[in-house]
């Protein structure tokens, strides 16, 4: 299942190698913002992240993920779609959009359990560097692909 | 005989040939009765010239009645067909026919309208609107054909570059007439169909086959530029070989976006159920996880069996919620392959990490033989798992007292890598194999002793065909079962690849086949 769900970046279509060789405290204190509004999942990611060596900030809210985005403060966003207030793909359109936001260095992965169609999935996807199910994924394993995002 | 003589009013033409055929009698009857009744010849002359006078007369009515017939028809079938825009619903049957209907009377219309001798003013009563383009530089029919008709109509030359596109056709690409008009048309309209019936792959049978030939098409998609949304229509084609015109192909569009696509906002049922489903799974996943981690060392073989069984279960549930969303996708023609190049040997054995832990829970030891130097071969990788996933669960499940399954993987005869998963179970009947693929067939004798769905193969067997290998089974009562499939080296896909954008193929699950494959060379 791991290789499954690996974040398939718009310019680099194959998948990155198995999160199953992730080392701990990989994180190099990198930061994370991670817009989950789901509690136990946000639990569950702020725990992995935190103890890869991460430093992890969570939010359970679209319009306060987008807040926090602009910031710029933040190496990688992991987004849930589906948010009270805003969607992640209202967020990400915002992100993306220079009338809206300045650009930001983040790489922003779409973490989610909503399955697209493939071509809104392809829509999504050249806005963003990664997509993810996380069903698919541990963790543990998640954090292993986060690792190889550079 | 075609369809719009069948759809032209059969009393009109009744009647024409009765007008004709007593003309012909009264003429003869004439010469006969001035031959008899010895009438001299300047009264003879005369009689037949109105006689011809009065046949031209006929002749006229008869190639007016037929036009204006056509327009007309034309006008009410797309009435009939187009109830959103233009009037009341049609059956549904008749849809179809009714699309080939317009497109053949269009392309019998534009042809008329390319020599002016058949114009005739009748037709612009029948008109609904008043012409918009300058009527100087065309014929009123021509008018007609190219303003009034409000689908888009396409008439390609023998080169399939496009001849003619009507205004209609320009608005609804939005495009100029530049970047239409004298291209080929693949480049204008980028098709993808349901299935290997494209409309490339028609042009070319009745290239061979026919004279003339029409066809329909439900459920196109037209592929847009930069992320444009995508449009979808059923696309109606008239072919005419020997055309004096050199107007061999007329295209008419039926716009169904509005029926076929959906829009981003609009999320299914099933995508909503599977992700309602994935939540919980998500979190049981990673708590059961986080038990291992921070439990690893310390729990008892017992227990550290319950963890494994925990945590393969989840997977399998996982498994199971994916092959839902595939086979909504495969039913729904909307699943998408993206092939692309791969180590094989790497792709498997991830693959099987999870795998082997299902097997292991249940007592079953999965061993693999790999051979070595296999070529890359072209996949999608999150699709090929399914199918892994699917063929070694099943092997899991109906393995019965036989605990090892088999994995090998070789290059067959024709150059394929192939994949074989043996298992030692019960085997099965030669008649079940048949049904095997199908969706929600399940082996009736087992149904009672194991659990499942039956849209394990039925998923299987589309994303398989979808990579251009095959899926098989062979099986003994009780020898077990082995089932394999096979993948196309990358090297072999070079030719297409030659033509996609980004060292990308797109395939469709009996589902969208781009027209553009099957056409560059």
């Amino acid at each position: 299942m791991d290789a499954q769900s690996n974040p398939q970046p718009a310019q680099q279509p194959q998948p990155t190698p198995s999160p199953q060789t992730a080392a701990p405290a990989t994180g190099n204190g990198r930061k994370i913002l991670c817009a989950e509004d789901e509690h136990f999942i946000g639990e569950l990611y702020s725990r992995a992240l935190s103890k890869a060596g991460y430093q992890p900030t969570w939010v359970v809210d679209g319009a306060e993920a987008l807040a926090k985005a602009r910031s710029d403060e933040f190496d990688i966003i992991l987004l849930d779609l589906m948010m009270p207030s805003m969607t992640g793909m209202e967020v990400l359109a915002a992100l993306r959009d220079p009338s809206k936001s300045q650009p930001i260095r983040a790489k922003i992965v779409i973490a989610t359990n909503l399955d697209q169609r493939a071509d809104i999935r392809a829509k999504i996807e050249s806005q963003a560097d990664g997509y993810i199910i996380k069903a698919d994924l541990t963790p543990s394993e998640l954090v292993g692909i986060l690792d190889t995002i550079t | 005989m075609n369809t719009l003589t069948k759809y032209l009013h059969h009393t009109q033409l009744l009647l024409v040939g009765v007008i004709f055929g007593a003309n012909i009698v009264v003429l003869l009857l004439f010469f006969l009765l001035s031959s008899v009744l010895q009438i001299s010849s300047g009264l003879a002359l005369g009689i037949s010239i109105a006689c011809a006078a009065t046949l031209a007369v006929f002749s006229g009515l008869l190639v007016g009645g037929a036009v204006s017939a056509a327009a007309r028809t034309l006008w009410q079938a797309i009435m009939h067909i187009s109830p959103d825009q233009h009037g009341e619903p049609a059956p549904s049957k008749t849809v179809r026919l009714g699309q080939e209907l317009i497109a053949e009377a269009t392309a019998q219309l534009y042809a008329a309208s390319t020599s002016s001798a058949v114009a005739t003013p009748t037709v612009a009563t029948i008109q609904p609107q008043t012409p918009t383009a300058p009527a100087q530089t065309s014929t009123p029919l021509e008018t007609f054909a190219a303003t009034n008709i409000p689908l888009p109509v396409f008439v390609l030359g023998s080169d399939k570059s496009v001849v003619f596109a009507n205004p209609a056709a320009l608005q609804y690409l939005q495009k100029d007439k530049e970047s239409v008009v004298a291209q080929n048309v693949y480049d204008v309209l980028d098709f993808s169909f349901t299935g290997d019936n494209t409309l490339d792959a028609w042009l070319a049978t009745v290239a061979v086959n026919n004279v003339t030939a029409t066809s329909s098409w439900q459920r196109v998609r037209i592929n847009q530029p930069h992320n444009q949304p995508v449009k979808y229509c059923d696309l109606a084609a008239y072919y005419n070989k020997d055309n004096p015109s050199k107007l061999e192909t007329i295209l008419v569009l039926f716009d169904k976006t509005d029926t076929y696509a959906q829009v981003e906002s609009d999320i299914s049922f099933v995508a909503m159920s599977v992700h309602e489903l994935r939540t919980p799974l998500t979190v049981l996943r990673g708590f059961i996880e986080a038990f291992q981690e921070e439990l690893g060392g310390q729990l008892n073989p017992q227990m550290n069996s319950f963890m494994e069984k925990m945590q393969a279960t989840a997977q399998q549930l996982t498994a199971f919620v994916n092959n839902i969303l595939n086979v909504a996708r495969v039913d729904d023609d909307q699943l998408e392959l993206r092939l692309h190049e791969g180590n094989w040997q790497q792709i498997l054995s991830g693959a099987l990490v999870n795998l082997e832990l299902r097997a292991r829970v249940h007592g079953i030891q999965i061993t693999h033989t790999i051979a070595p130097n296999l070529p890359t071969v072209g996949v999608d990788r999150l699709s090929i798992q399914e199918v892994i996933n699917n063929l070694v669960d099943n092997a899991i499940k109906y393995s019965g007292q036989g605990k090892q399954i088999a994995i090998d993987v070789h290059l067959n005869k024709e150059g394929q890598v192939e994949t074989t998963i043996q298992d030692h179970g019960p085997g099965m009947e030669p008649e079940i194999m048949s049904h095997l693929f199908t969706k929600f067939y399940r082996n009736h004798r087992n149904r009672s002793q194991v659990s499942g769905t039956g849209l394990g193969l039925y998923i299987s067997k589309a994303i398989i065909d979808a990579h251009g290998g095959t899926i098989w089974v062979t099986s003994k009562p009780g020898e077990g079962s082995t089932f394999g499939f096979s993948l196309v080296p990358y090297t072999q896909l070079a030719e297409e690849l030659k033509n996609s954008d980004n060292g990308e193929i797109v395939r469709g699950a009996h589902g969208w086949i781009k027209n553009h494959s099957l056409y560059r060379r």
